[in-house]
């Protein structure tokens, strides 16, 4: 009995797949319009893409871009999110700037930073950073908070000093936190890989997907929603499984990424 | 916390803001950025003041307000509906939370080409990309502990969100908003109109965060700070 709710419990995210892609393709029957091609007509053209050697290889430098901004993102936000849940000074310091930022879609300094670092993997880089950047400092500050004061007691009673406590007690307490806000910027990555190439059309992903808008190329629009839907959901999956392994102890949340852009 | 403290706390947080703003004027004072790519902050922020009291801007934010409010607000509804649905029957809440979980991490902005074609480029295409962002972060919040502190911090990330997705979705494509005055302010490389509207929608968040902030102080008298 067990086993057979587990089982359903897993196949579900997939039977969820399946049923939306199954409405798409009534629905598209349905409305039987040019512009909206049918869930298969649009399944037909992913290989297509994939398979072609030039958009394969704009997918993999948007994604290169992608993980470079994340992995710089993390190791600037996450010390500083901790600092800001440990030490009141910090926090009251950087609070309001990242208030004022907050609102502001990362992906719209586009123009701006184009002006100054031109269209390349740099400006490009950095919008994915700004973008990841802010749910990591976030939720990193929330862990660092939340960590109990007497642990640290008895740590500095221990005789460690304020960076072996943060390393040793804050960051591991913190860690479910943390991993939760990472998880939230990788989503966040991708968005922003995608505006900034569809603000700056030079490559990548967002470049082939509003060009084929323009061009009135449905089928690749919808393959290409496909495609970055599936990045989006298989990358999350991946995360999951990690944070899985690095939390086991930790209770599992429902916690799922929030979408900035 | 006492008044003084609290001053402090302001102050210290001035710092960064005031140092970002010496910094962006020094960079031009000191000649090395053009003032082409970056204009001085004093030449933006009159810009701000002379474009919040022009007609054609207000009716600019008013655009996107409007798509603000209209997708935050079928957001909402839906989102606690279907939240409260699911916190009360276990059948609806095992139907809601798969489609959650895959639909949660697909990146919504990529599905915007799929409501231009299908919706056209007026208000409804706009508003739903908005309700189909907002909606999630409600949902998280709402669909297990069903409280009413976890909703209102839902929607208060729903805000913020929906800020952040009119604005891009007015980049895309349109005739009015925000978001379309700094496009073409980037086509004509007029530096000091592309400051003007990220500001406005960095004070429109901050507004609306304050606002919904003291509704919250309001219906939660006594409950701590989330």
């Amino acid at each position: 009995m067990m086993s057979g709710r587990k089982l359903i419990a897993s196949a579900a995210p997939l039977l969820v797949c399946l049923g939306l892609l199954g409405i798409w393709q009534i629905g598209a029957l349905v409305l039987n319009t040019d512009s909206f091609p049918t869930a298969l007509d649009a399944l037909r053209a992913v290989p297509s893409i994939l398979g072609d050697k030039e958009s394969l290889v704009n997918i993999l430098a948007s994604l290169r871009r992608m993980a470079i901004g994340f992995g710089v993102g993390l190791a600037v936000s996450i010390p500083l999110g901790l600092m800001m849940g440990r030490s009141r000074a910090v926090a009251s310091f950087f609070n309001p700037l990242l208030m004022i930022t907050y609102p502001v879609p990362k992906a719209a300094l586009m123009p701006i930073i184009m002006l100054w670092l031109g269209v390349g993997d740099i400006a490009k880089t950095l919008v994915i950073f700004l973008g990841v950047s802010l749910p990591v400092v976030f939720h990193s500050f929330q862990g660092a908070k939340a960590v109990e004061e007497k642990m640290l007691w008895s740590g500095a009673a221990m005789g460690l000093s304020a960076l072996q406590r943060m390393i040793r007690i804050v960051l591991p307490s913190a860690l479910p936190e943390i991993l939760t806000g990472c998880r939230t910027g990788l989503v966040l990555a991708l968005i922003t890989m995608i505006t900034s190439e569809m603000i700056a059309r030079q490559s990548g992903a967002g470049n082939i997907l509003f060009n084929a808008l323009d061009m009135g190329q449905y089928d690749t629009v919808f393959a290409m929603i496909i495609i970055v839907g599936a990045m989006g959901i298989g990358l999350d999956a991946a995360f999951e499984q990690l944070r899985k392994r690095l939390v086991r102890w930790s209770e599992p949340r429902f916690d799922l990424p929030l979408s900035f852009s | 916390m006492n008044p003084r403290a609290l001053t402090s706390d302001i102050l210290l947080g001035m710092i960064p803001i005031a140092l970002l703003v010496a910094i962006w004027q020094g960079l031009i004072s000191f000649g090395y950025a053009p003032v082409a790519l970056l204009p001085p902050p004093g030449q933006v922020f009159m810009r701000l003041a002379r474009q919040l009291a022009n007609a054609e801007y207000e009716r600019d934010i008013a655009a996107t307000l409007f798509r603000l409010f209209a997708g935050f607000a079928i957001a909402v509804i839906l989102g606690v509906s279907i939240g409260l649905a699911a916190a009360a029957s276990p059948a609806v809440n095992a139907v809601v939370r798969p489609i959650v979980r895959v639909l949660a991490p697909l990146p919504k902005v990529a599905l915007y080409p799929a409501l231009l074609l299908l919706l056209g480029f007026g208000h409804e295409s706009k508003i739903t990309l908005v309700v189909a962002d907002a909606l999630f972060q409600i949902l998280f919040k709402v669909v297990l502990p069903a409280a009413m502190p976890s909703v209102l911090t839902g929607c208060r990330i729903g805000l913020v969100i929906s800020c952040i997705v009119v604005f891009l979705a007015e980049m895309i494509t349109s005739t009015d908003g925000l978001g379309h005055v700094l496009v073409t302010a980037a086509r004509t490389f007029q530096a000091v109109d592309m400051f003007v509207p990220l500001i406005t929608i960095s004070l429109l968040g901050l507004i609306l965060n304050g606002l919904l902030q003291w509704l919250r102080s309001y219906l939660l008298r006594g409950f701590p700070e989330v």
